[in-house]
């Protein structure tokens, strides 16, 4: 059994669900904090991805990164590299779809944030940036880590756009899902079946770490 | 947020009108002479057959025609799994042979019987051609130029697909498609348009595909393969077992061969073939 799908499918979600940790936090941190109409429409806006079909991200996705369209074909000519049809192109698709994930649930936890401690803060003479990292997100911790691993889990089992964007190339971008997809399309249904088996065993292992995670923090409360 | 009593009515009212009229219209379509056909065809005959649909609706203004069109081999599996279906027009000899029990027992291992007797025929022949995208950026010229170091990736049909099937025979007989494997430069689509949309969207640096789905396309053919490369590719039609418009579905299969389709077919690059003569 050739490993390439897990390490290409760990590789493409880990780096995804870090650049998706850091956009969605910021995002959802300053979005808070506009006027309700903007908030309304960026909301919307950025939520999106999340309820479309990872079809028509792909498509949209496509319409930018594509090699002949504005965005791929400037890319290409100035760095000879296509951003479609590779192992990151596998990244933007998870980035799309994961991204609101990150951000409907860190927004949540900071909206439930008690400010007057950002303020006591403020009055000791601490930076923004110091209250950020290490009074804001220790309190909204909880919410934190569930967007972490949902967007982790979504980056994972993403499908739709990732098969459009990178296509199935044996060795160079195949996935874990697109793997079983080819393998159930070619009449291999053991390979099939022990790949779906190794995806199951992964997402059992990233729900456990959540349920000892929280098990700790509320022992940690009480 | 509650409801009021008397609104939840109307609504409930509301919605029972509109399902009995729903119904109601079912039911009128059911008794009415009109006959749907459905046809499942090789993706690569998307634009003819289409295009024959609106022919036949002046030849046979009470059938309709619903067409379904992907890769054969996941039509066959569709098929076989009980999907209704009146027709089925194949890309590939190979996956009408996995549903006709008149065939060879070693191609069609489960012995499926779905095929209805002496009803199929081969409807056309396609040619099985490199394609590239427009300005051919990697410049390649012909299928000897894909073991060489011009090409960086190709696209192709995975091997269910009839087309992927004709490419990998290429590829082995020119001994290169192993290193293509090998040297992950092989993309796999599953079924033709997928493998054509890669190759427009300059996805790829070429495809193989058929010579009418090059000119559906619009896509520079840079090579075509011989006998001494790939065998005929040939589409054979027939009815399928559960039909339950027989007599329909073989007025269509004939009205296929008349002049009048012959013409569409001919016009994007298929060659007629003449069944049983």
């Amino acid at each position: 059994m050739d490993w390439y799908p897990l390490y290409n499918s760990l590789r493409i979600a880990l780096i995804s669900s870090v650049i998706v940790f850091f956009a969605g936090i910021f995002a959802a941190y300053y979005i808070a904090r506009l006027h309700p109409v903007l908030k309304g429409i960026l909301d919307v806006f950025l939520t999106l991805p999340m309820v479309l079909p990872p079809t028509v991200v792909g498509y949209f996705l496509l319409l930018v990164l594509g090699s002949r369209r504005p965005f791929g074909s400037w890319f290409y000519e100035v760095f000879h590299t296509k951003l479609v049809m590779t192992w990151y192109s596998g990244i933007f698709a998870a980035v799309a779809v994961a991204f609101p994930l990150m951000y409907r649930t860190a927004r949540g936890s900071f909206e439930s944030f008690d400010e007057t401690l950002a303020f006591s803060g403020q009055t000791l003479g601490l930076s923004n940036a110091y209250i950020f990292w290490h009074i804001r997100m220790p309190a909204c911790r909880q919410g934190i880590l569930a967007g972490v691993v949902l967007s982790f889990a979504r980056a994972l089992g993403e499908y739709g756009a990732t098969s459009m964007l990178a296509g199935y190339t044996p060795g160079k971008t195949a996935t874990i899902s697109t793997t079983v997809y080819q393998l159930w399309r070619t009449n291999n249904d053991t390979l099939a079946f022990r790949w779906v088996m190794v995806n199951m065993a992964i997402s059992a292992v990233v729900l456990l770490i959540v349920n000892l995670l929280e098990r700790r923090e509320g022992q940690r409360r009480t | 947020m509650k409801m009021k009593k008397n609104q939840m009515k109307r609504y409930l009212t509301i919605g029972a009108i509109s399902s009995a009229a729903a119904l109601a219209a079912i039911q009128s379509c059911a008794a009415g002479e009109e006959t749907e056909l459905v046809v499942f065809a090789a993706a690569s005959m998307t634009e003819t057959l289409t295009e024959i649909a609106d022919l036949y609706k002046e030849a046979a203004p009470d059938v309709t025609l619903i067409y379904t069109f992907d890769s054969s081999g996941t039509l066959k599996t569709q098929i076989q799994e009980g999907a209704d279906c009146d027709l089925f027009i194949s890309a590939a000899q190979k996956q009408m042979n996995q549903l006709d029990i008149t065939a060879d027992a070693e191609v069609n291992t489960e012995g499926l019987d779905f095929v209805l007797e002496d009803s199929r025929f081969d409807l056309v022949e396609n040619k099985v051609v490199l394609a590239v995208p427009e300005g051919n950026p990697a410049e390649i010229e012909s299928f000897e130029d894909l073991g060489t170091d011009k090409l960086s990736l190709i696209c192709l049909g995975n091997e269910d697909v009839p087309v992927g099937a004709y490419s990998e025979e290429i590829l082995t007989n020119l001994g290169i498609l192993d290193e293509l494997a090998e040297s992950s430069k092989i993309t796999y689509g599953s079924n033709v348009k997928e493998v054509t949309t890669q190759i427009s969207e300059a996805s790829v640096d070429c495809g193989i595909i058929y010579a009418t789905d090059a000119f559906s396309a619009g896509l520079t053919v840079v090579d075509e393969a011989g006998a001494d490369l790939c065998g005929q590719v040939v589409y054979p039609a027939a009815v399928m077992k559960s039909s339950e418009h027989p007599d329909e579905a073989k007025a269509f299969l004939e009205f296929l061969t008349t002049d009048e389709a012959a013409a569409v077919f001919e016009n994007v690059g298929f060659t007629m073939v003449k069944a049983g003569e």
